[in-house]
């Protein structure tokens, strides 16, 4: 098999960020009925390395080649004409448009111009069978459930009769059920001669499925092999590349202390009437597959979209945050995923976006004081390990800079409880200890972090107590020994375990 | 050489040079250009402009575009006279009541701006377009003549031979400034500006902020329409019609990104005064209103293409 | 559902889909022409009905040109001057060499050319199109004043007579440029104009030319504003470089009135269509009942406003409940 030539290759890229290199010279190289996986931590250049792949994206340097051919400037059109598909992560459908419709899209069979809908409903008809949809074509998608839109995705691709077929975490949101159907359907493909790429965190599905792996880390391959041979503890080592202990601060002794946040019956967007607590000196792990209400229950605590409890109490006072404002004043800061639409003015100075919270404290009668501002951003800069100048833009730092520059903003009020939302997505690994460590300090000095968390190792050998929510609901709640990933996961996706019992 | 390099990487600074370079190719090439009163006069039209710029160089900052500053300034215009009470001899209670009329107008625009979601540019057409009705309506289309003594001295007095006028934009322009770069709520208008939804998930209250941000656009309209009314002694509907231009004009010729997020009022203070001296420079080759509605037009694209480009790099 | 196995059954179902949630609106103006038709019987003959009607075509138009562009996650605030350059350029070209089938196409050419130069900027620089089309409203508001400084200019007195004289041509036409709509829907590149709007890297992952939808869109906005100035100018049977003023907000409040959203994407031209006949029926009503063309200003305000605003209300009362 080895010996069949590649379909789709990339070659030695390199693509980058506003300077922040993030492919670091890459050779991939997807093979006729082999399912390939890639393996990566979050950040690790998985999605921008399946962009370049999939015409999206345009490298820096390096090359994209088709059957063994490089080609010059690859766009989505080009990759589906040379028979690429992808199945995203991030949802690519059309929510007004009906299922038909949104599985045709960019594809669409023609006569005289017009979209040729019986022909379409031939097609559409049929990969829906094989994906086992069973829904009026004619529905729009907005009507369905987010597992059934990830069917439609996958509809869509096969629906453009790929020979590379690339599935980015296709069962993050699928049933146990659909995620069978989907496994059954990548084995059919795969014996007819499809190259298939496939990408998870679930490292069972990366066995049961797939024969060869790619695994990058901090952009760059550190490994191209077979996977025959590899069990689970040795994929692990691979993506991480270090025992993960050495990671992770040493846990100190549990010893919570007063009740900081405790709601009950709270329900903001996906989350539905829930009870969660909180107390000082606890890290508190928010898990689940993704999208099942963690950011919602984040922002709901911060007041910064609507929320309501039946009962609640956040720092000793009755009642929810109204809004980020009487968020803040009650001692909770929030660190969000997106840090560059949402965590930080990226075009502002690193300066300018470590002072904006403090702006108010630090003024006197209304009008700003300049030197003490000045000492409190050096205090901070220096404090984090934040080099160089910081009258610089801080779109001009690295990722994991720019995510201690998100969180130091914060230090000045003295928050009493911490709300962070996946803070190490796409740092490096050095910062990423610095984070840990930093956030085990938070928690020694009697400070709550709440830390939801796509990364379940961090969530096992972080938090002090796990909270799993699965379609806005609490599906588990772990704590000390009963946390590991295993009960995470099951959790997560609906499978009950010993030890996970809700 | 790094003298120029830095001019070319201030725009506030560079459009003064620009100003300078005019004024002094003009005062030596056309007669009477240099004359101590025309340069005055220039100056007498730039405040008004600079004024009404005021509140539109704080709404670009924060990222919106206030399309309601010429309704307001002729609401002022054609009000003052109308609601100023006869036993109030200074005339200082009609300019309060004015100046209260235009902020309030303002603050509606910031509340349909916050509560309503409408997009703010959408909100300020909408109330410029409902105001034009209603002045129709209310003052039925003929011109008024102000008697009210504040603001025949506020548009004809000259201290010390300096038009009062440029006096009270020397005030805004000190005020306006110390609110940018000296007060907490100018650095949060950038802010959101920039970035609206990390700013409020850093805490600055996107309402809080926008109601006060189009409350004082509302307020520095109705200053410049007390002003101008001051300077024709007249108010009439369609008075206040060209400053929604130039005031935008102005900001963006000051070098502020008409996306928001970057910029300051003191590129718009050359800006204002840049342009009446091109305007009066066209006027001596006698361009028709629609040649100077197509450079109007034609500045803001090529300033959009610049703060484009410069905000995706 | 594979027992139906027609050609149309696909195309039909989809379309029957389309109608959901528009019911109330379709009631709404049903009830309101109902009470037209009560206190203004006129309505029902000939030549009220094609008076009706021309009132109303030019406004469903420009909120065609209008929810063209919001559906595909724009605006444009370029309508107004677009009517008004499409009236002066019909009144100064139809006495020249080409006649009216000239001056027809001079304005058809200028509303694509000037739409598709828009959409190219917008598109391909990534520019935000509410400043874009801003700018390029002042440009072409210069230009229309700069080719007929004001109100003149000729059209053919039999021109007038057939669009807006005593026959529903008007009406027939409007039916034409609505098929002609459900014929560009159905083609890829109409229905990737919506999908770019809701989802635009969706889209272009799914290899939507987005950037190619977004100039045509704008490009037939463009047609459909000058052709609405062309009409204008046959009905008052001159040009008039500003007359298109009111245009812009009216535009905005009919697809705002028929369901259209601001943020891309939401909402269907059937939706828009629907508000600019209701749009045009509370225009009519207030200018029999007396009220000065200036009330029309505020009615505007009042109704962009009110449709966006009652809505959002709507909304934060049921999340409070």
């Amino acid at each position: 098999m080895m010996d069949q030539k590649p379909l789709l290759e990339a070659r030695q890229v390199f693509k980058g960020f506003f300077g922040n290199p993030v492919l670091k010279g890459v050779d991939i190289a997807l093979r006729p009925g082999r399912v390939h996986a890639l393996l990566g931590e979050n950040g690790a250049g998985k999605s921008t390395l399946i962009n370049l792949l999939s015409g999206a994206l345009q490298p820096d340097s390096g090359t994209i080649a088709v059957d063994g051919k490089p080609v010059g400037r690859f766009s989505p059109a080009a990759a589906r004409a040379s028979g690429i598909a992808v199945v995203q992560q991030e949802l690519s459908l059309t929510a007004d448009l009906s299922i038909a419709e949104n599985i045709g899209l960019g594809a669409f069979p023609r006569r005289f111009g017009l979209i040729d809908y019986a022909e379409l409903h031939r097609g559409v008809r049929d990969v829906c069978a094989m994906v086992g949809l069973t829904e009026p074509l004619d529905m729009p998608v907005a009507d369905l459930a987010l597992g059934r839109r990830q069917m439609v995705e996958i509809a869509k691709a096969l629906y453009r009769k790929p020979r590379v077929l690339i599935l980015d975490e296709p069962t993050s949101s699928l049933s146990a059920h659909e995620a069978g159907i989907l496994a059954g359907l990548i084995e059919t493909l795969r014996d007819r001669g499809t190259a298939l790429l496939y990408i998870s965190h679930r490292l069972n599905e990366v066995q049961a499925l797939c024969s060869h792996v790619t695994v990058l880390k901090d952009g760059g391959v550190t490994a191209d092999q077979s996977l025959s041979g590899i069990d689970g503890e040795g994929l692990v080592r691979l993506m991480v590349g270090r025992e993960t202990g050495d990671l992770f601060p040493p846990r100190a002794s549990a010893n919570p202390g007063a009740l900081r946040v405790e709601v009950e019956g709270f329900s903001a967007g996906l989350v539905r009437d829930i009870g969660f607590s909180g107390r000082a000196g606890e890290i508190v792990g928010i898990g689940g597959l993704v999208g099942q209400g963690q950011e919602d229950l984040l922002l709901g605590l911060y007041g910064a979209i609507p929320a309501k409890a039946a009962k609640a109490e956040v720092s000793s006072k009755p009642g929810l945050p109204a809004n980020v404002g009487a968020a803040n004043a009650a001692g909770l800061v929030y660190v969000p995923a997106d840090r560059k639409h949402e965590g930080l003015v990226l075009p502002h100075s690193i300066a300018s976006n470590l002072i904006l919270p403090s702006l108010g404290r630090l003024a006197r009668n209304g009008f700003r004081d300049r030197a003490g501002e000045a000492g409190l951003i050096a205090e901070l800069a220096k404090r984090l390990t934040i080099k160089g100048d910081v009258a610089r833009p801080v779109q001009a730092l690295s990722g994991g800079n720019q995510q201690k520059v998100a969180l130091a903003k914060w230090l000045p009020l003295d928050p009493s409880v911490l709300l962070l939302n996946d803070p190490t997505r796409g740092v490096d690994i050095e910062t990423k200890r610095e984070i840990y460590l930093m956030l085990r300090g938070f928690a020694a000095e009697g400070r709550l972090v709440i830390i939801a968390s796509s990364d379940t190792p961090e969530l096992v050998h972080l938090c002090d107590r796990v909270v799993v929510l699965r379609e806005g609901r609490v599906a588990a709640e772990l704590a000390g020994e009963a946390i590991s990933e295993e009960a995470i996961v099951g959790a997560a996706m609906g499978i009950d375990r010993k030890g996970a019992a809700a | 050489m790094s003298a120029v390099k830095s001019i070319f990487r201030n725009p506030p600074l560079l459009t003064f040079v620009l100003v300078a370079l005019v004024w002094l190719i003009a005062g030596l090439t056309l007669r009477g250009f240099g004359a101590y009163g025309h340069l005055r006069y220039l100056l007498e039209l730039a405040a008004v402009i600079g004024i009404a710029a005021a509140g539109q160089t704080l709404v670009i900052l924060m990222g919106g575009i206030d399309l309601s500053v010429g309704a307001i300034i002729t609401v002022t215009a054609i009000l003052l006279p109308l609601i100023s009470p006869a036993w109030d001899p200074t005339g200082l209670v009609g300019i309060a009541l004015a100046l209260a009329i235009a902020t309030g107008i303002g603050f509606l625009n910031g509340a349909g701006a916050a509560y309503l979601r409408v997009p703010p540019i959408i909100m300020t057409l909408a109330m410029a377009t409902f105001l034009q009705g209603l002045l129709v309506v209310v003052a039925g289309g003929s011109a008024v003549t102000v008697s009210n003594p504040a603001v025949i001295l506020l548009g004809q007095g000259r201290p010390l031979g300096v038009p009062s006028g440029v006096l009270l934009w020397i005030v805004v322009s000190a005020v306006v400034l110390a609110l940018i770069h000296r007060m907490p709520i100018g650095a949060r208008f950038l802010a959101i500006g920039a970035n609206p939804l990390a700013a409020r998930l850093s805490g600055v209250s996107l309402t809080r902020n926008t109601l006060i941000l189009y409350a004082l656009s509302g307020f520095f309209a109705g200053l410049a329409g007390i002003l101008v009314l001051g300077m024709n002694r007249q108010g009439y509907v369609g008075i206040g019609d060209p400053y929604l231009l130039t005031s935008i004009a102005a900001v963006v010729l000051g070098g502020t990104s008409i996306l928001g997020g970057r910029g300051t009022y003191a590129g718009t203070i050359p800006g204002a005064i840049l342009l009446v001296t091109t305007t009066a420079l066209i006027t001596v080759v006698n361009a028709s209103p629609g040649w100077r509605s197509i450079m109007f037009g034609t500045l803001i694209l090529a300033l959009l293409l610049v703060s484009g480009r410069e905000a995706r790099r | 559902m594979s027992a139906v196995s027609s050609s149309s059954w696909l195309y039909g179902a989809i379309q029957r889909r389309r109608n959901r949630g528009l019911g109330g609106l379709y009631l709404i103006v049903a009830a309101f022409l109902i009470l037209y038709a009560v206190l203004f019987p006129g309505i029902l003959s000939v030549g009220g009905f094609s008076k009706f009607t021309q009132n109303w075509f030019p406004l469903a138009l420009v909120t065609m040109a209008q929810a063209l562009l919001m559906l595909n996650g724009g605006i444009t605030l370029a309508i107004g001057p677009l009517v008004s350059l499409g009236a002066v350029i019909a009144a100064t070209t139809m006495d020249g060499v080409f006649g009216v089938p000239g001056g027809i196409v001079a304005v058809a050419l200028t509303g694509l050319a000037i739409g598709a130069v828009i959409g190219a900027i917008v598109a391909h620089l990534r520019l935000p199109a509410i400043i874009v089309t801003l700018a390029g409203s002042f440009i072409i508001t210069g230009v229309a004043l700069i080719l007929l400084p004001r109100p003149g200019g000729f059209i053919p007195g039999w021109l007038s007579n057939t669009l807006a004289g005593h026959t529903p041509v008007a009406f027939l036409l409007l039916v034409v440029v609505l098929v002609a709509w459900k014929a560009f829907l159905a083609t890829p590149l109409g229905l990737g104009i919506y999908a770019a709007g809701d989802n635009p890297v969706g889209a272009f992952r799914s290899g939507v030319p987005v950037e190619r939808a977004k100039v045509v869109a704008f490009a037939l906005s463009g047609l459909l504003a000058a052709l609405a100035g062309l009409f204008v100018a046959a009905q008052t049977g001159s040009g008039d470089p500003v007359i298109g003023t009111p245009f812009t907000l009216n535009s905005i409040a009919a697809a705002v009135l028929g369901g259209v959203g601001f943020l891309g994407g939401k909402g269907t031209m059937r939706g828009a269509i629907c508000g600019s006949l209701l749009l045009s029926v509370m225009i009519n009503v207030m200018f029999f009942l007396g009220f000065p063309p200036v009330a029309q200003y505020i009615a505007q305000g009042l109704i962009i406003v009110g449709a966006v605003a009652v809505p959002e209300l709507l909304k934060a009362w049921r999340a409070k409940r």
